[in-house]
């Protein structure tokens, strides 16, 4: 909602900066590997959903479905994210633009017209300098929330 | 334990994969049941989005108001503490005029072009990560709203209606990659498609290899059938750039649109329009150059005096 009713207003220069993804993938770069799929898939069919999109439904949740599969055989090799803030940063803004250009090369593979490849670059490459940007600032009340809804059990 | 907890990981991962791919399949195979869910989520949200589009309103050209912001913070803190509740009235009046402002112009051209139309107001915008140009805009099929609609702005095209709820309806904008208009020059009435291609700048494509084209031409809508999707008439763009490569048959050139799509809150949905459309009263005129007007009056010459006078009598 916010989304598209705040942050796709503004013009950002190079490119626009997707709130929702960038929080998304923070949560599943925070859950286990059962979790982070289910996340994604979840995730993926709530952005489905949007109106505004124009890609087949279901794209978007085999997406991040995939996505929260390498995001959690990643995770492992990395540690606890908790403890490396400036990691968790880096691995959920290389998350964002790794997760659009999967989206613009399944677009190309389903047939769709998603315009100039240097305009599709261009909105790549500035999601993911915005969720740099962005989620040094999100990510650790994300982590905070995160740690308030952990279970006592989950926190042992 | 962990080698239970990774099998049922990937049996999850299948199973999920496994049904998107499905609801891909359904979508392509043209099921109503996935466009009915989308069309019931707009139905659902579209209110919220309005009102949440009311409070984040003033936030719209957030990046170029920061450049203003180069004050001391005291200052700041001063002029805050000074014009607090002046300044929330300013924005909101500001952000008010400017719509109705845009609004006019809007109705104006409208009603230069005898169009019959339903001015709404833009309550959301897609997402630049889905790669599409879409606007939501707060008027639907209970105002008359229908899909295939031209969409104008206050300075000519800005898309086509591409669904509708009850109170909203989503816009393709002109800009977006599929976007496809047959137009007419004005000047030589040669005829060809203009295409978006995801930011302000259009390829057009003359269809007669013959047809004249010159820079600073003005782009005219063809128009459809029964003027949908697009009525005839309507300023679309201006040519920027003639493109001369003897590699293609036919002639192309880059355009620039008259509308501002990054900044468009107002915008009016042709609903009916006269037969034939408006014809060329729809071209953009150049604006006149003021020209300076010098009035030369004479100076009074002084009077002779009486003595003086007197004198020459003599």
């Amino acid at each position: 909602m916010i989304q598209e009713a705040a942050i796709s207003k503004i013009n950002f220069p190079i490119s626009g900066f997707s709130l929702y993804l960038c929080v998304l993938l923070g949560l599943m770069a925070l859950e286990d590997q059962f979790g982070a799929i289910a996340l994604g898939f979840i995730g993926g069919i709530i952005l489905d959903l949007s109106p505004s999109s124009d890609s087949p439904f279901g794209k978007w949740s085999l997406i991040l479905t995939l996505v929260g599969y390498l995001f959690s055989r990643n995770r492992e090799s990395i540690g606890d994210f908790t403890e490396r803030p400036v990691a968790f940063i880096l691995f959920v803004s290389a998350g964002a633009t790794s997760t659009l250009l999967i989206f613009l090369i399944f677009g190309i593979i389903l047939g769709e017209n998603n315009g100039a490849i240097l305009n599709n670059l261009q909105t790549v490459v500035g999601n993911g300098i915005w969720t740099l940007l962005f989620s040094s600032i999100l990510l650790p009340g994300l982590v905070k929330l995160r740690q308030f809804t952990l279970t006592s059990r989950e926190r042992i | 334990m962990a080698g239970g907890g990774n099998n049922r990981s990937r049996l999850l991962l299948v199973i999920l994969l496994v049904t998107s791919l499905f609801l891909i399949t359904l979508d392509l195979r043209g099921v109503s049941i996935t466009k009915n869910s989308r069309n019931a989520t707009q139905s659902f949200l579209a209110p919220i989005q309005r009102g949440v589009s009311d409070l984040f309103s003033p936030v719209g050209n957030f990046f170029s108001d920061v450049k203003n912001f180069g004050k001391t913070k005291a200052e700041l803190r001063d002029l805050k503490r000074e014009n607090a509740k002046l300044r929330k009235k300013v924005i909101l009046n500001k952000d008010t005029t400017g719509q109705l402002k845009k609004l006019k112009n809007v109705l104006d051209l409208a009603g230069r072009g005898s169009y019959k139309v339903v001015s709404a107001r833009v309550i959301g915008k897609g997402s630049s990560s889905t790669f599409s140009q879409t606007i939501t805009i707060d008027a639907g099929s209970n105002d008359g709203v229908k899909k295939d609609m031209t969409v104008m702005g206050e300075l000519g095209l800005v898309g086509v209606v591409k669904s509708t709820t009850a109170t909203s309806a989503i816009v393709l904008l002109m800009s977006d990659p599929t976007f496809r208009i047959g137009v007419r020059i004005a000047r030589s009435q040669s005829v060809g498609v203009l295409m978006g291609e995801g930011d302000n700048n259009y390829t057009l494509q003359l269809l007669d290899p013959s047809g004249s084209i010159e820079k600073d031409d003005v782009l005219l809508s063809l128009g459809s059938d029964n003027n949908r999707p697009f009525v005839p008439g309507l300023p679309v763009g201006y040519v920027k750039d003639v493109k001369n490569t003897s590699a293609t048959l036919t002639q192309e050139a880059s355009v620039r649109s008259y509308s501002n799509l990054g900044s468009i809150g107002v915008v009016s949905v042709i609903v009916k329009s006269t037969n034939g459309g408006p014809k060329d009263a729809l071209v953009p005129r150049p604006t006149p150059t003021p020209t300076t007007t010098i009035y030369v009056t004479q100076s009074p010459t002084p009077e002779a005096s009486p003595a003086q006078s007197s004198k020459a009598k003599n």
